[in-house]
């Protein structure tokens, strides 16, 4: 689902982000991102939402080369994915509904479709009872599943995270992971970022490790 | 995975055909021009403002133009006036002047004459002057008959060279022609237009920098919506529509308040400018914004509204990039 052949990220010609990065993750796989903050992470995620593109080396998704699409053609390329972030990235002037129905009214999916999807997206992460009220009304922990909820109502193939549960407690913080494995379980092709190691070795999936930019571990569980 | 359908799950949902595509961005398109407005119904005081601000900058060269459009009006009243005397030669009796007055009204350009005998404009001359005490003791006189010719073509350059070919029929001792008038209102018609011209021109920019203004401010106002839709798939298109649409309706509504002012300052004028005409001897009333002009002043406020919205919205997403 992602290839990244020999990939390399300068910032201003100096700074090496990423250097050398050679990983596969395939597809419907399951897979965390590790290391301290400034290891390169959200470098990493930013590349394959391609918020940046790589100073060497070729990221293919799903078989294509994203670094030659076309300015026009990377909206299209990214309602594709789901993202999840670590500050959930919610619109505070409207309702939990509309903030989920975005990707979708971006979409032009018409609105009784838009509203069915809608309320099984609320559903999964259990707030289809929140669906008027505002994100601020809404606790640390409610706001982050809405995120989730915003990620996956378009059923992408790809759903990324980026520090997910960065601000939550361990109770919350499992219970997001939980989400993400219930997706990953349908066929969708999870990556989340984090540096919870002890939230990432109970859950024992495929980890990759980043230490200053490197690729320095890839421990595939059993 | 770019427009292909290559993902296997999810892609084949959303992959809407031409007239559901179609549908959506009508929907969409409907849906913003909803919302830009009831965005700048939220703030009607700001809104107001920059209404009022556009509709001063549209009011002068709107004004100017009305202005010029009544004096076009006086022009052309004036060269329907416009005509030449041609002077006999004192010997020419009056049966003879009847010929070259026939002589004269053959001539090709010429649309109209009349004769005046040297009587009669003795008689006209005492009457305009009131000095028939003094014109009575000359012996004889002393004026020539004269042929007042009114030319088919009130162009200065014709009549001018229609007075030439008058002054070669035999007979015909001079002929005097009084443009200059005519030609310094033409030089002034012309300098009123440039001058229009250019304040509209100048102050057509005013407008698009308003709006500008209060554009680039919204988009500031929801950077992070902005950043957010690009984040997960929203074209340019997307993220400009909303803030075209804001634009377009400034325009409007700044439009129909240049209408309301200039339709209030015309009235207001239009009694004095006419009774100030009337002193002169001149029918002369202020031009109306008739259908025709109130449709071009909405429709190029609309249009200003809309170009300034769309010049500072994306100076403004070239510069926003989501984190």
């Amino acid at each position: 689902m992602i290839d990244f052949e020999h990939v390399g990220k300068r910032y201003g010609g100096r700074f090496e982000a990423l250097a050398n990065l050679d990983f596969r993750v395939r597809r419907g796989e399951m897979v965390f991102l590790t290391g301290h903050s400034g290891a390169g992470k959200s470098s990493l995620l930013r590349l394959v939402m391609r918020l940046e593109r790589p100073s060497r080396g070729r990221i293919l998704v799903a078989g294509h080369d994203i670094d030659r699409l076309h300015a026009t053609q990377v909206p299209f390329y990214r309602r594709q994915i789901g993202v999840v972030f670590q500050d959930h990235q919610l619109l505070f002037d409207r309702s939990i509904y509309h903030n989920v129905a975005l990707p979708l009214e971006i979409q032009g999916v018409e609105h009784r479709e838009a509203a069915r999807r809608v309320r099984a997206a609320l559903d999964k992460v259990g707030l289809l009872y929140r669906e008027r009220a505002l994100p601020i009304e809404l606790s640390s922990g409610e706001q982050q599943r809405v995120g989730i909820a915003r990620a996956v109502v378009n059923t992408p193939a790809l759903l990324l995270a980026d520090e997910p549960t960065g601000n939550l407690d361990p109770q919350l913080s499992a219970d997001i992971m939980a989400l993400f494995e219930d997706f990953n379980r349908i066929g969708t092709t999870v990556m989340v970022a984090s540096h919870d190691l002890a939230l990432i070795a109970r859950l024992r999936h495929r980890t990759l490790r980043l230490h200053e930019g490197r690729l320095v571990a890839d421990e595939e569980v059993a | 995975m770019s427009r292909q359908p290559s993902a296997p799950r999810g892609a084949h949902s959303q992959r809407p055909t031409g007239s559901m595509r179609w549908r959506a961005w009508a929907r969409h398109h409907r849906a913003m021009a909803l919302d830009s407005a009831r965005r700048l119904l939220r703030a009607p005081v700001g809104s107001l403002l920059t209404m009022l601000a556009i509709a001063i900058a549209l009011v002068l060269p709107a004004g100017l133009w009305l202005a010029l459009d009544s004096a076009r009006l006086l022009d052309a009243e004036l060269e329907e006036s416009a005509t030449l005397t041609a002077y006999l030669s004192t010997a020419i009796g009056e049966d003879e002047a009847g010929r070259i007055e026939q002589a004269l009204a053959t001539q090709a350009g010429v649309a109209d004459t009349r004769l005046i005998t040297a009587a009669e404009g003795m008689a006209e001359f005492q009457q305009a002057l009131g000095l028939r005490d003094a014109l009575t003791r000359l012996e004889g006189n002393p004026l020539p008959a004269s042929v007042v010719v009114r030319p088919a073509d009130p162009d200065p350059q014709a009549v001018r060279r229609l007075a030439e070919a008058l002054e070669a029929v035999p007979g015909v001792d001079e002929v005097r022609l009084d443009l200059a008038w005519l030609e310094r209102l033409r030089h002034l018609a012309e300098l009123g237009q440039r001058v229009t011209l250019a304040l509209g021109v100048l102050f057509g920019l005013g407008v698009l920098l308003v709006v500008g203004n209060t554009v680039r401010l919204a988009v500031e106002n929801r950077r992070q919506e902005i950043e957010v839709v690009t984040l997960i798939g929203a074209t340019h298109a997307f993220v400009r529509r909303p803030f075209l649409y804001s634009g377009a309706w400034f325009g409007l509504g700044g439009g129909l308040l240049a209408w309301g002012l200039l339709t209030l300052g015309s009235d207001w004028l239009s009694a004095p400018v006419s009774a100030l005409a009337a002193s002169y001897g001149a029918r002369f009333h202020l031009s109306r914004l008739g259908t025709e002009g109130s449709t071009i002043l909405l429709v190029c406020s609309i249009l200003l509204g809309w170009l300034g919205a769309w010049i500072a919205v994306n100076r403004h997403l070239a510069e926003i990039r989501p984190r």
